[in-house]
């Protein structure tokens, strides 16, 4: 029994991981229509500006703060330069697809080779919230129930966000329709771009909180890419909820595979991904 | 305000343009009259031959042409082996190069003068792929024909690399990597010469002794799916049975792991009296995060690779004390080591320093350029001859080669400056067993490892 409860507790922590890392890549890929490979950079800066600041002795928690905001400027920004200057310009919304995914590998190696200037190669971190937890018989590390929390906070207020605003009715509208919702007066531009920014601010605030649980380097960001692709594909593209289930399904499948054979963990997730891919391939609460 | 923006810059910035065309036209002098200028057809003039002189016997023939002696090499300057360019092989051959150039050169007797060493133009960036890595050594081979080539990084790129420098003939002194599997490959390898410590050369032997020595009986292992984990895990197995160490865990993780928590209470589950994390930085590295983080300790904990840079009291803090690494040397394990040490902090930041590998690395190179110097040619054969027959001082004192049959060969183990170290208050010493190996320990080894920290 304690060592089931061991396993779904550890693929609960991870789950939090995963859910937290997909998200922004759920609402740029459901909503902006852009799937941004780059996505893992911003997760990357994140998570090095934290730790520039952590040996500044500011906290991290503090840093969440700087970085969100930070993220959702630069990537509002990016979206009015670059994806929307692509939109505009792409015949159609397949066209747009395609050449902003070339724009985002553009924008992955732009972005990781300044990060490779600044801080090089090296491997970086800092120690922080690095002490157990003793729930009952389960020990958790306090950094890890910390990025639980917060994605399960940040997740309820985005939900509240986007089913109670009117910002969240535009962006659900621009996510379904988009010729429609700007007919009906939604300013897509701006809509889409805000969806843009909010991605990057989640990628952002994930890279903090990952920061205290993993060492960081440059060239971490495409592996994070990688698993929030399955994640939004698994749970529903521009799924929040979704995404945010994807997540803990992938953690606990992951936590149990890892139980019997670690090395087989990647194996299993893409098994999921395949096994969606034909029994629903919109994911589980894509329409 | 997008609009705005819009609107303006663009008008905006070919004023600029203009602007900035403009003002360099702008001055006080007259405008010239326009000049018909009358065609002058110069004479035809015969240029004297230059005729270099003769070459006398035995000079080669670039004597009078060659300016400087040319070193590339494929080195990972991104992707997931980068950090060896930053912190491991990368800034030492730099640092020798400028020593050398600052030296006027490596002086070649065939050419009667200095030579200074070129090499940014030449060091291409294999992507940490070693296909790419390959293809890239071939060329820097056969097309820009260097005079020397620098070593590949990591283990699987030297096994890769080594027939590609054999077959031309280039003299492979290894850095970043080694592997038992190539030791079995080097009656083949005339060109080989490795200088880094590794598994069984002799860290794991001597871990086992040391295992011996503190009364460790049972060992947990994590090792990675490649070529480094299988290789280690397999020593330890045959290591560990000879000194009577009980194997209670071995668990492979893939490179991308992401949580190792289960991992790790299985491991303390298991009783072992330590822990050997036979993986690279990210994942040793996520192991001792989360070991802190879950309260798991051991009597001794071995990091592999990572566990030795310097970097690493500025991760994890206090917690780093007592945790032991492959490598290892210190300002006190060899003849040369603090000079050397000054050398390299007056270059470099320490945090960047290496507590494995660098002082190997520099040794190696002092051992390089002395066999260079002393064949008086950049023929590579009388080099290579040289290295293996031949002993020269260096930081790590007397050095040589332990030779396989004809062909290629290794660090001698006396010329090690350590196999096993410990972080003891910050700082990295080595705690080798005394009786063995040329007695290396510079302090007695702290077991058991102390508690993690209680975190503020």
């Amino acid at each position: 029994m304690e060592t089931v409860l061991d396993v779904v507790v550890a693929g609960l922590l991870l789950g939090g991981i995963f859910a937290l890392i997909s998200i922004g890549l759920s609402l740029q890929y459901g909503v902006a229509r852009v799937l941004n490979v780059a996505h893992g950079e911003f997760i990357m800066i994140g998570a090095f500006v934290t730790w520039v600041l952590f040996e500044a002795g500011v906290n991290p928690l503090i840093s969440l703060m700087i970085v969100g905001p930070g993220a959702f400027i630069i990537g509002f920004i990016l979206y009015q330069a670059m994806f929307n200057y692509i939109r505009i310009k792409a015949p159609s919304l397949d066209a747009f697809e395609g050449n902003s995914i070339l724009a985002a590998f553009g924008l992955l190696f732009v972005i990781q080779y300044i990060a490779l200037i600044i801080w090089g190669s090296n491997i970086h971190g800092y120690t922080y919230l690095a002490s157990p937890i003793h729930l009952g018989t389960v020990t958790v590390a306090t950094n890890r129930l910390v990025t639980l929390g917060f994605t399960v906070v940040i997740s309820v207020i985005f939900y509240i966000f986007l089913a109670l605003t009117r910002l969240g009715k535009a962006i659900r509208a621009a996510a379904q329709d988009p010729a429609t919702a700007g007919l009906m007066g939604v300013n897509i531009k701006r809509v889409l771009a805000i969806c843009f920014g909010f991605g990057a601010l989640m990628a952002g605030v994930a890279g903090v909180l990952l920061s205290m649980c993993y060492p960081i380097n440059a060239s971490m960001g495409l592996h994070y890419t990688i698993i929030a692709i399955v994640v939004v594909v698994l749970g529903g593209m521009g799924s929040i909820v979704g995404s945010f289930i994807g997540g803990f399904i992938l953690g606990i499948v992951g936590s149990i595979v890892t139980y019997f054979d670690p090395g087989l963990s990647m194996v299993a997730y893409y098994l999921i991904f395949i096994i969606l891919l034909l029994v629903r391939p919109k994911g589980i609460m894509g329409k | 305000m997008w609009k705005i923006i819009k609107k303006y810059a663009l008008p905006l910035s070919i004023c600029l343009i203009l602007l900035l065309t403009v003002i360099p036209g702008c001055g006080d002098e007259e405008e010239e009259p326009a000049v018909t200028v009358p065609v002058v057809t110069e004479p035809e003039v015969t240029e004297p031959e230059v005729t270099e002189p003769e070459l006398a016997p035995g000079q080669p023939d670039d004597y009078y042409t060659r300016e400087n002696i040319v070193i590339g090499g494929s080195r990972p300057l991104t992707g997931a082996n980068s950090i060896w360019e930053e912190v491991g092989f990368g800034p030492i051959y730099k640092m020798w190069i400028e020593q050398v150039n600052a030296d006027g050169g490596l002086y070649i007797e065939e050419y009667g003068r200095k030579l200074p060493i070129v090499y940014k133009d030449y060091i291409y960036d294999d992507t940490s792929d070693i296909a790419t890595m390959t293809r890239q050594l071939e060329r820097l081979m056969t097309v820009d024909k260097v005079d020397f080539c620098l070593p590949p990084a990591s283990t699987a790129s030297l096994f890769a690399a080594a027939p590609i420098f054999n077959k031309y003939e280039y003299i492979l002194l290894g850095a970043e990597g080694g592997a038992t599997t190539i030791m079995d490959m080097l009656p083949a390898l005339p060109y080989f010469f490795g200088t880094l410590n590794y598994s069984d050369r002799y860290q794991i032997p001597v871990f086992a002794d040391l295992c011996l020595e503190l009364g460790i009986e049972e060992v947990a292992m994590i090792w990675i799916q490649d070529l480094h984990g299988i290789e280690y895990s397999g020593v330890a197995g045959v290591e560990f049975a000879n000194a009577g160490v009980e194997v209670v865990m071995s668990k492979s993780v893939p490179p991308d792991v992401s949580d190792v928590s289960l991992l790790l209470l299985e491991a303390q589950d298991s009783g072992a009296d330590a822990l050997c994390m036979f993986a690279y930085p990210d994942q040793n590295f996520l192991i001792i995060g989360t070991m802190i983080g879950m309260g798991i300790n051991f009597d001794a904990i071995l990091v592999g690779p990572g566990g030795n840079i310097a970097a690493m009291p500025g991760i994890f803090g206090p917690n780093i004390e007592g945790l032991m690494f492959e490598g290892a040397w210190n300002t006190k394990s060899a003849p040369g080591a603090q000079e050397f040490y000054d050398l390299f902090t007056s270059y470099y930041d320490p945090g960047i320093g290496d507590w494995w590998g660098h002082i190997l690395y520099w040794g190696g190179l002092q051992f390089f350029e002395q066999a260079i110097v002393e064949a008086g040619t950049l023929d590579q054969s009388v080099i290579r001859d040289l290295m293996a027959t031949k002993t020269y001082d260096t930081v790590l004192g007397p050095t040589w080669f332990d030779i396989f049959g004809d062909g290629g060969g290794l660090l001698a183990i006396e010329c090690h400056a350590g196999e096993i170290g410990q972080w003891q208050s910050g700082v990295p010493e080595v705690i080798d067993p005394p009786n063995i190996y040329g007695a290396k320990r510079t302090a007695p080894p702290i077991y058991p490892k102390p508690d993690w920290p209680v975190a503020e």
